[in-house]
């Protein structure tokens, strides 16, 4: 390849790569600022003097987002602990229990990945609300902690793949379901675990509008809807406003460029959205 | 797999079906309770009238002739088609653009693709608030940097194609990556020999590669339609559905139609509405591609 034309290449990466870096480094920038040096100064320029006053306003003030911060984390993990087990045991049934029913059962499971979730908001809604959990924590984890065909039909896959003969040689060794599943299957399947973990962790701490349907007020607000309501709220002071939209963002940087291989092999097997 | 020794021992096939119900309860109670039981109250209460707070009655199909009778739902689907015009063939030819240009083998490529995905990671939200102060009109971002005063948000005739671009923004890393991993997986044996023929660089673009890249095409495609008729956290952070209904999508009017009007019933007939459409669509792409197509890439 010509030269000429390797530099007009990665030209044009770079300028794409600016282009989408661009809005995190300005809400970054801007969380640090001063709201004299945001109003006086250009968008662009260094924190002068940099300051952590809004974070702090932003977690411990009225808006109360480090409560935010715990409730959200709180949820997704357990959310994604019963995700798990639910779909560990339900894959591993649909994988290698022969049962009447299994292929219905199968289909059911993958034709529920054609609901929209923005159809289930409205009946879920009625539903909590008959059952007095509207604006509770648990109306945040319960509509998602027993079961995501997603998760089942991926660990189905996975789980196909090991050997039958390693199942076979426990079953003899005396070993009931429950812990072939736990010596075998479970640390065999680290990968997709992994994966499914990284999923769940970042759609429910990116999930927006069941938390906002469900929940009113502060005590239950979860990092979205807390940046949200800041918004509304404080609407036009933005040094305020960036520092909540970087408190919501930086955690999952920081977790993607751990991650970064495990992310990028996560969304290309899953279509993760 | 299922072996048919196992079938002929009655005892076994007890245990095996008992087995197989005790694993699947937990998430079979998820799915029944979570997904299958709301869709069928969705329907019921499409045929229900409720506030919210008074006592739920029976209206036989009046949501459903107001509904499609008064012009604002048939506003958001259009605005809802044209979103999904705008949005899907562009993110679709800049993902490929992009992906063509990392699959080059170029050293660095690792990392732009990492800076490419980094939005799709993030909270649509918080990334549409960002956007909102970027795009202000007054101590915007945008417009302090160009030097003038374009409402961006507030033009009814701007606000949609730049929703559209911010959400563009946001999904071309995954477009991306999926290009990626369907031309990293076009065989090398294919390509050396349309260089044989003598194929230049776009003629293997168009009439090699892109052929080839059918099957990742198709997928990228579905479910980038699908989502993208859903779209929600970006309205709902950068403009609310205004400014005149021009940014109204379905998603959006649900969620106003149930939680500012307090009409649940007419929200549930847009969400069965919905429902039958994203179905229609996903059935279509079933019919049309039966095998579902997943990539590694590593």
């Amino acid at each position: 390849m010509k030269w000429t034309r390797t530099v007009g290449v990665y030209l044009v990466l770079g300028l794409g790569a600016s282009f989408t870096l661009a809005p995190f480094l300005l809400s970054i920038l801007t969380a640090f600022k001063t709201r004299e040096q945001f109003a006086g100064q250009s968008v662009l320029a260094w924190p002068d003097p940099f300051t952590v006053e809004n974070i702090v306003r932003v977690l411990t003030g009225p808006a109360e987002f480090g409560r935010a911060v715990l409730v959200t984390l709180l949820a997704a993990v357990l959310i994604l602990i019963g995700q798990l087990v639910c779909s560990i045991l339900a894959a591993y049934a649909f994988a290698r229990v022969d049962f009447p029913g299994r292929q219905v059962l199968f289909w059911v499971y993958l034709s529920t990945l054609m609901i929209p979730p923005v159809v289930l908001i409205i009946p879920l809604y009625l539903m909590m609300t008959q059952a007095g959990l509207r604006n509770s924590f648990w109306s945040l984890v319960l509509p998602f902690a027993f079961a995501s065909p997603y998760a089942v039909f991926l660990l189905r896959e996975y789980f196909r793949g090991i050997p039958q003969e390693l199942i076979d040689a426990a079953r003899l060794d005396g070993a009931n379901t429950l812990d072939v599943l736990v010596e075998i299957v479970v640390p065999l399947s680290k990968p997709i675990i992994a994966t499914l973990t990284l999923i769940t962790i970042v759609s429910h701490w990116n999930s927006f509008m069941w938390p906002l349907v469900v929940t009113t007020g502060p005590q239950w607000r979860v990092v979205t809807v807390a940046t949200a309501s800041l918004q509304s709220q404080f609407n036009g002071n933005w040094t305020l406003v960036m520092a909540a939209t970087t408190l919501a963002l930086v955690p999952l940087l920081a977790l993607f460029l751990v991650f970064q291989r495990q992310f990028v092999r996560s969304i290309t097997i899953s279509g993760f959205k | 797999m299922a072996s048919s020794r196992r079938r002929s021992h009655p005892g076994i096939r007890r245990r095996n079906t008992i087995t197989g119900y005790a694993l699947l309860a937990p998430s079979l109670f998820g799915v029944v309770c979570f997904m299958l039981l709301p869709v069928l109250v969705v329907v019921w209460l499409s045929f229900q009238s409720w506030d919210l707070i008074g006592p739920i009655s029976f209206v036989g199909i009046d949501n459903y002739r107001s509904v499609l009778s008064d012009g604002v739902f048939g506003n958001s689907l259009l605005v809802t088609i044209l979103f999904v015009a705008l949005v899907v063939p562009i993110q679709t030819m800049i993902g490929l653009g992009a992906a063509s240009l990392l699959t080059r083998d170029l050293p660095g490529s690792a990392w732009f693709r990492t800076i490419y995905v980094l939005p799709w990671i993030c909270a649509p939200l918080a990334l549409g608030v960002v956007w909102k102060w970027i795009l202000a009109p007054t101590n915007g971002a945008l417009n302090a940097l160009v030097g003038a005063r374009i409402e961006w948000l507030s033009d009814p005739a701007l606000a949609l194609p730049t929703v559209a671009a911010v959400v563009i923004w946001t999904n071309v890393g995954y477009v991306t990556l999926f290009f990626m991993a369907g031309l990293l997986n076009i065989p090398e044996q294919i390509l050396e020999a349309a260089r044989i023929d003598g194929a230049g660089p776009v003629a293997m673009f168009w009439q090699i590669k892109i052929p080839l890249l059918r099957p990742t095409m198709f997928f990228v495609l579905v479910t980038t339609v699908i989502s993208a008729f859903q779209v929600f956290d970006q309205v709902y952070a950068l403009t609310q559905g205004g400014p005149a209904h021009t940014t109204d999508v379905v998603a959006a009017r649900i969620y106003y139609e149930a939680f500012s009007a307090f009409d649940l019933g007419r929200a549930a007939v847009m969400a069965v509405v919905l429902l039958v459409v994203l179905v229609v669509i996903t059935l279509a792409q079933q019919l049309y591609f039966r095998r579902r197509v997943t990539y590694e890439m590593d």
